[in-house]
């Protein structure tokens, strides 16, 4: 009876220790990465560095462009992809009657978002690029990834509706409003900014992937910014990758490749905060 | 005659939920609806501002009447028969806004644009709801910071805001504490000088101090409906007895 | 005022005002008796009917009250004794009814106003009369102060009443034609006595419903 006990406090505590270990663990990776990344770039960063174009095969000057490419890239795609994903959240949650078509539509998404990006690129190159013309283009691109991130805008989109009690629905519908009133005068209110959090996650998704700009926008080199929506533009994803693996000089690029991976997670970073921090504001 | 209910027969699928009712209620009158959980009262209640339409699959037989208009006629329109016909839930349900914006909520669906018309209704419908008093320096507060039965006297007077002329209440003092509850009590005692106001409760004592009428259900038919007087003092039905003396079961 | 409260003040009122009824009866059926006035006296007998129709309506409105707002603590009490006290003043009512009954069918027309004097029967009706006052006093003004002056009146109309009854007694044995006035002039004397029995109660009911005190059954 005695040693039983015994025995069964030991693993207890055995098994307890190894969970906490491993959740630390991922702690620890976290912060090692970003130690390490901000240890090797952050000599290379300052205000050249963040407003000035490439300069000699890229050894030398900024990734100004990059930086500007990835922001027309990420406005493009949210354009793209928020209306569409609120909307059919919208339809999901609010409107659509019948329970076996909501549950083929949600597959389909969670299906949509379990696709390879790399594949998303290639669907985009043959469809936006090619088919429709568009060439390799911010827009091609913003499309492209406007896609990747419609599964993630839906789904939170529908959480945030579903979160929204029906007392208020029924409140509203209660006082004469029609069902359209109700949703955009008391449901979308009050899940915005829930919404808004998935808005700033898909952002921070979107600016970080390389591989759907791959073919339909991102250009190796570009002296100038873009003019329009049909240029191609630099992107810090891509740019990353090209001067990590085929510059001129790849000892020579080194540096600037970690200060360019330090901009991205530092805008990656930021965003999750800022959705982080609206959600706590809103939801107090 | 403002609310009749012409042999109604509800049914949510097969389950047939209200069986043969008839009822009339008197215009600025309470009347109160008691009866065991599940044997039809809210479910009544909700027929007359169709809120049961919300349900899918339930299906309505005979007519529920408002005045000389069969509500359930094609011809009306849902939206405006629940601005004549205002509702309070059990739990209160304040929107997420600031007080003033929940009472002003009724008139901005309706496109009213003045600002001066929606700040005169909104103090006339807090004032009508007994909270004037305890809210006008904070009308910009969120309504969520008022008290429970704060709150429930704020979706009072919402529902009042949009000037209907029956209040269909489900439960409304459930959920509150005795002293909130006696103010919904004396607000709904007051209200019928000016409403047709209809009340569901588990409550035999609040049927009884507010209600001119009681009707009592039981397995989705309507037992006794009389006088509350009679009802409380000398109940024809041995079932009723049984269930107001609470020896029901 | 929440209407629960109010009903409750309607009820007050109702008994206030069939206290003043009977006080009226009263005073009506003394003046009567004392003037051997026979119109006087029909008054106060088709009156009665009103008492009875008071009493009726007080007994319903207490019962609605507990029927539909399940009183507690001095609300409870309030309306029990109500019920007690309307019964009473119901009483009282009949008393003065029966004292106008004596005045038109046994007074012989007024021929023994002096034995009447004798026996000092205005100063038991007077007594009466205060402790109606009083009593209805205590009620209104929710005091219960003069508790003790209604029972000491009560205490003195029973004496006064030993005394009546004794000098009754010597009148009939040097009057014995006067017997059957004088039997039936004994009914008269015990429902006054009574009636101060009854005020007593009242205000027993009263400290009841004020101070919730039980008095019943404990003095003498």
């Amino acid at each position: 009876m005695k040693s039983n006990n015994i025995h069964k406090k030991v693993s207890q505590n055995v098994m307890f220790w190894i969970f906490r270990i491993m959740s630390f663990s991922v702690v620890a990776i976290l912060f090692w990465i970003i130690g390490f990344i901000v240890y090797r770039g952050i000599g290379v960063i300052n205000w050249e560095f963040l407003t000035a174009a490439p300069e000699e095969g890229m050894t030398k000057g900024g990734i100004f462009p990059a930086i500007v490419g990835t922001f027309y890239l990420v406005i493009g795609s949210m354009l793209v992809a928020f209306p569409i994903g609120v909307m059919s959240g919208i339809y999901m949650n609010e409107y659509a009657t019948n329970k076996h078509i909501v549950r083929v539509i949600r597959i389909m998404t969670n299906n949509l978002g379990g696709i390879p990006s790399i594949v998303f690129g290639l669907f985009g190159m043959s469809l936006f690029v090619n088919k429709l013309g568009f060439g390799d283009s911010i827009l091609a691109g913003s499309l492209t990834l406007g896609l990747l991130a419609l599964p993630l805008i839906i789904r939170i989109t529908e959480e945030a509706l579903k979160a929204i009690p029906d007392s208020y629905r029924h409140g509203s519908l209660a006082l004469g409003a029609t069902k359209l009133q109700t949703i955009g005068r008391v449901v979308l209110p009050a899940a915005f900014p829930n919404i808004m959090t998935g808005l700033i996650l898909s952002i921070g998704r979107v600016s970080g992937e390389t591989a759907p700009i791959l073919f339909t926008a991102a250009a190796y080199f570009l002296p100038k910014l873009p003019s329009s929506i049909y240029d191609q533009v630099m992107a810090l994803p891509y740019h990353l990758y090209v001067i990590a693996t085929s510059g001129t000089d790849l000892e020579a690029t080194r540096p600037m490749a970690y200060g360019t991976a330090l901009v991205l997670i530092v805008i990656v970073l930021i965003m999750n905060l800022l959705a982080n921090y609206l959600r706590k504001k809103f939801t107090k | 005659m403002k609310l009749e209910a012409k042999n109604v027969n509800f049914f949510y699928g097969d389950f047939h939920a209200l069986k043969d009712i008839n009822m009339k209620i008197e215009s600025n009158t309470v009347t109160a609806f008691i009866g065991p959980s599940g044997c039809g009262k809210s479910t009544f209640l909700r027929l007359f501002n169709r809120m049961n339409d919300l349900i899918a699959d339930t299906h309505l037989d005979g007519e529920c009447m408002l005045g000389d208009t069969n509500i359930y006629d094609k011809s009306i329109s849902v939206d405006e028969l629940r601005k004549t016909v205002g509702m309070v839930f059990q739990k209160p349900n304040p929107f997420p806004k600031s007080i003033f914006e929940n009472v002003a909520y009724g008139l901005r669906i309706n496109g009213e644009r003045s600002k001066s018309v929606i700040e005169d209704t909104v103090e006339t419908s807090l004032r009508q709801a007994a909270l004037w008093e305890e809210v006008k320096d904070k009308l910009k507060k969120s309504a969520y910071a008022l008290s429970g039965g704060q709150q429930q006297r704020l979706c009072i007077a919402r529902a009042l805001a949009v000037n209907p002329s029956v209040i269909l209440m489900d439960e409304p003092a459930s959920a509150l504490d005795p002293i909130s509850t006696s103010k919904i009590e004396e607000l709904i005692f007051e209200l019928k000088n000016h409403y047709t106001v209809v009340i569901v409760t588990h409550n035999m004592q609040q049927a009884a101090r507010v209600s001119d009428k009681t009707g009592f259900f039981m397995l989705g038919e309507l037992i006794e409906y009389d006088d509350t007087k009679k009802i409380f003092l000398n109940p024809e039905k041995e079932q009723t007895q049984n269930y107001i003396t609470g020896r029901f079961g | 005022m929440k209407h629960t409260e109010s009903e409750l003040v309607d009820i007050k009122n109702s008994i206030s005002e069939m206290w003043n009824l009977v006080q009226s009866q009263f005073e009506k059926a003394k003046t009567a008796l004392l003037n051997s006035d026979e119109d006087l006296a029909r008054v106060v007998i088709s009156t009665e009917k009103r008492v009875n129709a008071f009493e009726l309506k007080i007994d319903s409105d207490c019962e609605n009250y507990i029927a539909l707002f399940s009183p507690v603590a001095i609300d409870l009490r309030l309306v029990l004794s109500m019920i007690k006290i309307n019964k009473t003043l119901e009483r009282i009512g009949d008393f003065a009814d029966g004292i106008a009954r004596f005045v038109l069918e046994s007074d012989e027309h007024g021929s023994h106003l002096e034995l009447l004097k004798e026996i000092d029967v205005e100063t038991m009706l007077v007594a009466v009369e205060t402790m109606l006052e009083k009593t209805l006093q205590a009620i209104t003004t929710e005091n219960t102060a003069q508790a003790g002056m209604v029972f000491s009146i009560d205490n003195s109309i029973d004496t006064l009443y030993a005394e009546a009854i004794k000098k009754l007694a010597g009148h009939v044995v040097t009057n014995p034609n006067d017997a059957l006035y004088v039997l039936h002039l004994m009914t008269v004397l015990r429902k006054i006595e009574r009636a101060g029995d009854h005020c007593n109660n009242i205000m027993e009911e009263i400290v009841f419903y004020l101070d919730a005190k039980v008095l019943k059954h404990q003095k003498k």
